[in-house]
């Protein structure tokens, strides 16, 4: 670990990083292989980041930090342990050499515990911008000082919980005894805008928009988009009253439709839940799953997506993904040790950081828009019923079955917004309700960097209100 | 990396302190090690050993808080990082309108000495290869505990957690905890139905306090039990209703309605609970604690003797006899309130800034029976087990339940599906008819989220309340 200070320490250089974290990964490597490791893979990633925390008006932290972690995941005769150290010393490196190798030797064999078969990564990704390499504290401050102003500036009504303006420069490197040698390094602003509006008694339900953005100019048309969004969002959400009861069609917000429809769609198509019986996608291969409408990709070249690389987290190569088209399931998603439970190769969807033992999700989800209009648009389309802003509640992707409150929900009436509501629950089954979109919008909108969907009319949905 | 507990870091801590010599400073040394193992329908998921260990600093200047940390347990690394927390803070003062003064930290009730709580060396000295087979063990039995049975999974996790803070106002502590963990979840299906049964808990402390109300395989039964008979369970009609809510749910009602709007920070940011002190928010029947010691039963899973700037975290009560007397605090907005803190900033690692947050959050018990308060509902209904929860600014908040059971004229009927309920923090908390005299900790198994994950507990006795309940699923 440097022991040299912010100040001191050179602007970010991606490739030398790489080469840090490379470096750091063979050591390890070659530390479980000596050790007895049959097989072994390890991934280190190390970042450097300078975030700056506004509580209403006031700076309350500035930070300046730095950090590494090492993963290392072994095979013994098809057993499997699993380290992590944040140390890159020699005497970490032996620990957590012989902790992995300690676990697997007490752990069952399982035939599916080997290492994914190497597959070249070919597709370069530059993720590093000169300009945010090179910015130091007082920059990240400004920045943050700006957002913080411009966001105050629209309404006197606004109050920020919190806000957060973040920099980061890493790099991450896997290296396995399979001959997987990939690197990648990147830069990157977020911002974040937490809190609500307040007028008099009156306290509205709160809200928050961010992103992430890999350059100065991609930064400043998130911060203007998410101060719209946030502002709008809160100060409509002041005056709410309780909504009605019915069971029929529902507009779901881009991030609403994300949370309470994809997201758990994904899950569910995760190959590992399809081969331990909690999925009901299972079976379901080819078959029509949802409405004619509804594509969803999965993007890790989507460059206004966090989920951007070339790799996943065991080293294999990344590509677009059509998981559903023209509403028909296309396929599972697969990491290493799925495709070996299966006897396929792996989709490239091994998910996670250096701490834990690879997952398995999507990189980043695009919903394709459909042809209900604009957002306004879609408004008109709702006679009379309810828009959620966000979901706050719980889906169980096995069973599909949903529930939860509408957040910077409002009530709609001939088209036209009427009042935000509160107290108003809403439920139902994503995979009843996935044939039943009755429209999506024709432009898909950003969430939260993560994501693109487009708003989402669904009928069927059971709405409680109080 | 099996048994490499820290020694007490605090002289070193200090030696760096007293090389730098400036004002306001805080140093944490935080090591974390965690032994955690899953299995799912007998293959190992995790077999996983972690540490994530090194100090955190933070330091006052120019009125800002500036932070850093390093992986290093060296004085030349650690006053390296002071001088980068320093430089942060004097960058940002500089860059703008801060106040331009470097005000002293605000006055506190600061621990000296060591503070250990039961079961490290217990738990440490166990090995996790034991584990491994007992998990294993567990979960076959989940899994095989009916036909309808689809797939089990079984988690154990130990957390060992050792703190050394120093502060130049003199805090000097060295705290020792373990913190397990153990879940158990089956998934049933029949005729195209898919259901889950789930259990779970979580402790400070050692296994007479992670399995005291039942042992694992007690555990694993009502997992699968849950998940096969939820096959056959109705819906929940929808609508505002009587309930009576279990310890659990209770433990996320006072976490997620009120605990959260009481935080200082959302407070000052407007939150339902500003301008509400002294006020009557609740049914005289409720007080509210939140409280770093574990009272009524030992071993709840967010407790802690120091907080992460050095203060003794005591019992804060939040709401007496329903009058709303106290928020909580870290030493900045206590300052700002007037008030002494009440040591609840905690940092989730070594290299995360404190935030104002919960430790073991409770109603405290009354004088009724569960018996008594399910003859005295006309219309209703009785709802267990916790799902996740979330509160807003305005006091509104939802959580989710696993099983429910109407009520009619006083006999509780058959078991429903698990719903979602809302309502407003303080409007539930004035409708409060009941508070049962059986106290539990339940939510020791969850962890809270607010920019960094937290490990919180939360409980009390079974409640009689008015809220919303979400409608029947389709």
């Amino acid at each position: 670990m440097s022991t040299r200070t912010q100040a001191e320490r050179a602007r970010f250089d991606g490739r030398v990083a790489e080469q840090r974290e490379g470096r750091h990964a063979q050591a390890l490597l070659s530390e479980a292989l000596e050790a007895g490791a049959g097989e072994a893979e390890v991934v280190a990633q190390g970042s450097e980041t300078m975030a700056v925390r506004f509580e209403g008006e006031e700076l309350k932290l500035s930070s300046a930090d730095s950090g590494s972690a090492l993963g290392l995941r072994v095979f013994d005769d098809k057993r499997m342990g699993f380290s992590s150290t944040n140390q890159v010393g020699p005497e970490a490196r032996q620990r957590a050499a012989m902790g992995a190798l300690g676990l697997a030797r007490c752990s069952p064999q399982d035939g599916a515990n080997v290492l994914p078969v190497h597959a070249a990564v070919t597709r370069e990704v530059d993720a590093c911008d000169d300009q945010l390499s090179a910015l130091g504290v007082a920059d990240i401050v400004a920045l943050a000082r700006d957002l913080v102003a411009r966001t105050l500036a629209i309404d006197p009504r606004l109050r920020l919980d919190s806000s957060e303006v973040s920099l980061r420069r890493g790099a991450g490197a896997v290296h396995s005894s399979a001959g997987v040698a990939a690197s990648a390094s990147s830069t990157s602003l977020s911002l974040s805008l937490f809190g609500m509006a307040v007028d008099g008694e009156d306290v509205g339900g709160f809200d928050y928009w961010g992103g992430h953005a890999l350059n100065l100019e991609a930064f400043e048309g998130l911060a203007t988009e998410s101060i719209t969004r946030f502002s709008d969002a809160a100060l409509g959400n002041l005056g709410a009253q309780s909504s009605e009861s019915y069971t029929g069609p529902v507009l779901f917000s881009p991030s609403a439709f994300m949370d309470v429809f994809v997201q758990p769609l994904v899950a569910a198509a995760s190959a590992i839940a399809v081969q331990r019986g909690r999925s009901s996608l299972k079976g379901k291969l080819g078959q029509t799953i949802a409405t004619s409408e509804f594509n969803l990709l999965d993007d890790p070249t989507d460059r206004r997506l966090m989920g951007l690389g070339a790799f996943d987290r065991e080293g294999t190569p990344t590509q677009p993904f059509k998981i559903i088209q023209d509403g028909v399931l296309q396929a599972y998603l697969y990491n290493g040790y799925a495709a070996a439970v299966d006897g396929v190769r792996s989709t490239g969807h091994a998910a996670g950081g250096a701490r834990s033992v690879p997952g398995l999700g999507a990189h980043g989800l695009s919903v394709a828009p459909g042809d209900g209009g604009s957002a306004k648009d879609m408004l008109g389309h709702l006679d009379r019923g309810l828009l959620v802003g966000r979901f706050s509640g719980s889906v169980d992707p096995a069973s599909g079955d949903f529930s939860g409150v509408a957040k910077s929900g409002r009530w709609v009436e001939a088209g036209e917004i009427v009042r935000p509501v509160r107290e108003t629950l809403f439920g139902g089954n994503l995979f009843d309700l996935l044939p039943q979109i009755l429209r999506l919008s024709s432009e898909a909108e950003g969430v939260m960097g993560a994501a693109f969907s487009p708003w989402a009319m669904v009928d069927g949905v059971a709405v409680t209100a109080g | 990396m099996e048994s490499t507990s820290s020694s007490d870091p605090t002289d070193l801590l200090l030696e760096a302190l007293e090389a730098d010599g400036g004002p306001n400073v805080e140093l944490r040394y935080h090591s974390k090690r965690t032994r955690s193992v899953s299995v799912e329908n007998g293959r190992v998921d995790q077999a996983r050993l972690a540490e994530h260990a090194g100090v955190g600093v933070r330091v006052q200047a120019a009125g800002i808080y500036g932070f850093a940390s390093t992986a290093s347990l060296e004085v030349g690394a650690i006053r390296a990082a002071v001088e980068d927390a320093r430089a942060a803070a004097v960058a940002s003062a500089e860059s703008g309108k801060g106040s331009g003064e470097t005000r002293a930290l605000p006055p506190a009730d600061l621990a000296q000495g060591c503070f250990s709580e039961p079961g490290f060396e217990e738990l440490q000295a166990k090995p996790i290869e034991d584990r491994l087979e007992w998990v294993l063990a567990i979960e076959a039995r989940t899994r095989a505990a009916s036909a309808s049975i689809q797939s089990a999974v079984c988690r154990y996790a130990e957390v060992f957690e050792e703190k050394g803070i120093v502060t130049s106002d003199g805090a000097k502590a060295w705290t020792r905890l373990v913190r397990p963990e153990f879940a158990t979840s089956a998934v049933a299906a029949k005729d195209g139905e898919i259901q889950r049964g789930a259990r779970s808990v979580g402790s400070t402390g050692a296994w007479d306090c992670l399995f005291r109300r039942a042992d694992p395989e007690q555990y694993s039964e009502e997992a699968a039990a849950m998940a096969v008979n939820l096959l056959r369970a109705g819906h929940v009609e929808g609508g505002r209703k009587r309930v009576i809510l279990s310890p659990s749910l209770v433990g996320l009602l006072t976490h997620e309605a009120i605990g959260h709007t009481v935080e200082a920070d959302f407070v000052a940011a407007g939150s339902c609970a500003q301008g509400r002190m002294g006020q009557q928010v609740a049914s005289e029947l409720v007080t509210l604690c939140d409280s770093g010691a574990s009272e009524y039963l030992p071993g709840a899973g967010g407790t802690l003797a120091v907080d992460d700037e050095g203060v003794l975290a005591g019992r804060t009560e939040i709401i007496r006899a329903g009058i709303l007397t106290s928020y909580l605090h870290d030493r900045r907005s206590a300052a700002e309130f007037g008030v002494p803190p009440t040591g609840n900033a905690r940092a989730w690692e070594y290299d995360d800034a404190p935030l104002i947050r919960m430790r073991n959050t409770y109603i405290e018990p009354g004088a009724s029976s569960l018996e008594e308060m399910i003859a005295a509902t006309e219309d209703g209904l009785l709802l267990d087990g916790p799902k996740n929860g979330q509160a807003d600014a305005n006091g509104e908040f939802m959580f989710g339940t696993l099983q429910a059971w109407p009520i009619k004229r006083g006999v509780r009927g058959e078991l429903l599906r698990g719903t979602n309920i809302s309502g407003t923090a303080f409007d539930v908390l004035r409708s409060v008819t009941a508070v049962g005299g059986e106290f539990e900790w339940d939510l020791g198994s969850g962890h809270c989220g607010k920019g960094q994950p937290m490990k919180v507990d939360a409980g009390g006795p079974w409640l009689a309340c008015e809220v919303l309940v979400g409608g029947q699923v389709q």
